[in-house]
């Protein structure tokens, strides 16, 4: 790897995208540019932003996870029991993350443990999740959460300005990027996803290896259904339902490569900037969210098509040189 | 490879044949079971008109089925399935609302035209945009539900709006027999025949089971996988129509989820998700599955997220026992390979 020439040019390209993306809402409403607005604009992706990290990592091994969204309702119905029945916050939020690395822990042992193949299985479990959260919370919300639950998820710090999800997010962030980039486990992730047969001989514990990255996955989630109950206030079977689209968006826009192997959590991180500054801008102007679905699936494609793109333009590029 | 695969002989071969026979019949010896089980516990189920019932809403799934299992042959799959549905139904109901003069061959060929286009856009993307399936058709899946709606504007077409025919001859019987039913399983044996005995439907087959071994033998892999995705498309305007004709009500939403039912029905009959193996017969079978677990899980009055959940855990069952059955035919190949 060649790290001191090469320049993140991603990364570079997704700041110029975000400050873009930024001074064309500027444009839409003069209220855009208010430091409270910007902050309370991050709501839009913190509860996505925390299963990208977990899908991020899950990805950098080659396999994928489209569970996380059920995660959610999973956490969200078990947080609402736990407040039924009084338990403290703080304990609640343990239990809810312990149960959500259970989740992880099921997808991890049938894809790596059982050698099955990862989409087909998180198909299957984000159908049995969501059920699971259906029978247990039944249909009906639960809605009376008390302040101390609600706290990590609406409460805002530093006169009012900053949400405390924000830190929650950032926090997260700066734990799955160091422990991707500068810990032997992440070097082990992006092998097993480079080259698994390479990775193994090179003595990876490949079954372990993946497990742990699913388990870290249903934890980020669990994490994001505390914040959903702040935001929302509700628990209910159906939370969460199709936020896989813009999870998997930010990912693959963030330059991770889905067939494994290459990525960075930074490049996440923008990417997330990006979509929750296009997402929050099309708010302003009045775009409906059938729209918005629309623009997110075109950024989706576009994303994945990127290295197609490039490889075509630099093609066109040589041509003449080679004439 | 470090140990020398021996040749695929005679006996290999048919004991190949025989496990996915047996899958096969596993699917059916299952859904006895299930019938067994759903006819002990409730009087209501064995009776003509139930099993009826059970056929009609069978029919147009397995349709779908059979469309998503096309494109899992090729080791690929496709999310927008619903999506696709639901704009052709869209499209179609539109169109029939606004021409009341509408003729059953222009009915016909107007899905079909849509449904196929929307698979080749996939399918392009696939094959020449080199985007991984599940990437691709997550986003188309969000661009035509979308565009469905934008389209729409929030209007639905009544079923007051349709062509009278239309709607009747979906509800129609042929000797006793809905015709639906009779539709879908003449659609799944043409499809099922054209397979088995066609070149292209054989190329699929191949280039499921190694693209880079059929590539090497000379198909045009890219065009294959396009032509599945077309496929697929054209079955999905089918079964939108269908769909349409039976609800008589359209809406955007309509057929929404279906690419997880799709693809469970298809899982379930035995396509593999690893490309390469599986029968367009099996995955009606699985659909037929899903449909009796529907009507019983009715018929006992339990909760309808129990279906979710039994979904899921199917979905997961049928891949371990497909795994399963995998490594049972590569032990007895003799290839000790580290999956």
């Amino acid at each position: 790897m060649s790290r001191k020439i090469a320049l993140p040019v991603w990364e570079l390209t997704l700041v110029l995208m975000v400050i873009a993306a930024g001074a064309w809402s500027s444009t839409l409403s003069e209220y855009y540019l208010s430091v409270d607005q910007i902050f309370g604009s991050t709501r839009f992706f913190i509860i996505p932003g925390l299963m990208a990290l977990g899908l991020a990592m899950v990805v950098s091994t080659g396999e994928i996870d489209i569970s996380l969204a059920s995660t959610i309702a999973v956490g969200t119905v078990t947080l609402s029991k736990l407040a039924a029945f009084g338990v403290p916050a703080p304990i609640a939020i343990v239990v809810v993350v312990v149960v959500g690395c259970l989740c992880g822990l099921i997808n991890g042992l049938l894809v790596a443990r059982w050698k099955l193949p990862s989409l087909a299985v998180t198909l299957g479990t984000m159908g049995a999740f969501r059920g699971f959260a259906f029978i247990v919370g039944s249909e009906v919300g639960y809605t009376d959460f008390s302040d101390a639950y609600l706290y990590t998820g609406s409460e805002y710090v530093f006169a009012g300005i900053v949400p405390v999800s924000l830190f929650v997010f950032l926090a997260a962030a700066l734990v799955v990027a160091f422990v991707m980039h500068r810990t032997i486990f992440g070097r082990q992730c992006f092998s097993i996803g480079l080259n698994a047969d390479a990775a193994w001989y090179a003595g990876v514990d490949i079954v372990r290896t993946k497990i742990l990255t699913y388990v870290a996955a249903g934890a980020l989630s669990a994490l994001a259904s505390v914040v959903w109950i702040g935001q929302y206030g509700s628990a209910r079977g159906d939370n969460a339902d199709g936020s896989i689209l813009f999870v998997v968006t930010a990912v693959v826009l963030g330059g991770v490569d889905i067939n494994g192997g290459r990525g960075t959590i930074g490049g996440v991180v923008l990417a997330l900037c990006l979509l929750g500054t296009i997402r929050n801008g099309m708010g302003l102007a009045n775009i409906g969210g059938p729209s918005q679905t629309v623009v997110l699936g075109a950024l989706l494609v576009a994303g994945v098509l990127r290295p197609v793109l490039a490889a075509a333009v630099l093609k066109l590029a040589r041509r003449p040189r080679a004439a | 490879m470090t140990t020398q695969a021996p040749a695929p002989t005679g006996s290999s071969r048919s004991l190949m044949q025989f496990a996915l026979r047996l899958r096969e019949a596993g699917v059916l010896v299952f859904l006895i079971v299930l019938g067994l089980t759903f006819t002990l516990l409730s009087p209501q189920f064995l009776t003509v008109q139930n099993l009826t019932v059970v056929a009609s809403s069978a029919s147009i799934l397995a349709i779908a089925a059979c469309a998503q299992a096309i494109v899992l042959f090729t080791k690929n799959l496709d999310v927008s399935v619903g999506s696709i549905m639901g704009m052709v139904a869209y499209l179609t109901a539109d169109y029939a609302a606004n021409h009341p003069g509408i003729t059953p061959v222009e009915l016909v060929v107007i899905p079909l035209v849509i449904g196929g286009g929307l698979g080749c856009i996939n399918g392009l993307l696939v094959a020449l945009g080199k985007v991984p399936a599940l990437i691709a058709t997550l986003g188309t899946m969000s661009l035509y539900r979308g565009a469905t709606y934008i389209y729409a504007h929030g209007q639905e077409v009544t079923s007051s709006r349709l062509p009278h025919w239309m709607l009747s001859s979906v509800d129609a019987r042929l000797a006793g027999f809905p015709v639906i039913v009779l539709v879908a399983a003449v659609i799944v044996a043409l499809v099922g025949w054209w397979l088995s005995a066609f070149p292209l439907g054989r190329r699929i087959y191949a280039v499921g089971s190694n693209q880079v071994a059929a590539w090497f033998f000379g198909l045009r892999t890219e065009r294959v996988i396009v032509f599945a995705y077309v496929a697929c498309g054209f079955l999905c305007g089918v079964a939108g129509l269908l769909y349409a004709a039976r609800v008589g009500t359209v809406t955007v939403v309509l057929a929404t989820g279906w690419e997880m039912s799709s693809l469970a029905a298809a899982v379930i009959g035995g396509v593999s998700v690893s490309g390469g193996s599986g029968t367009v017969v099996g995955a009606a079978l699985g659909a037929v599955v899903l449909a009796t677990i529907d009507n019983g899980l009715v018929l006992m009055g339990v909760p309808e997220f129990w279906r979710m959940f039994i979904q899921g855990c199917a979905i997961v069952a049928a891949v371990a026992v497909d795994a399963m059955i995998a490594t049972g035919i590569r032990r007895s190949l003799g290839r000790q390979r580290r999956g």
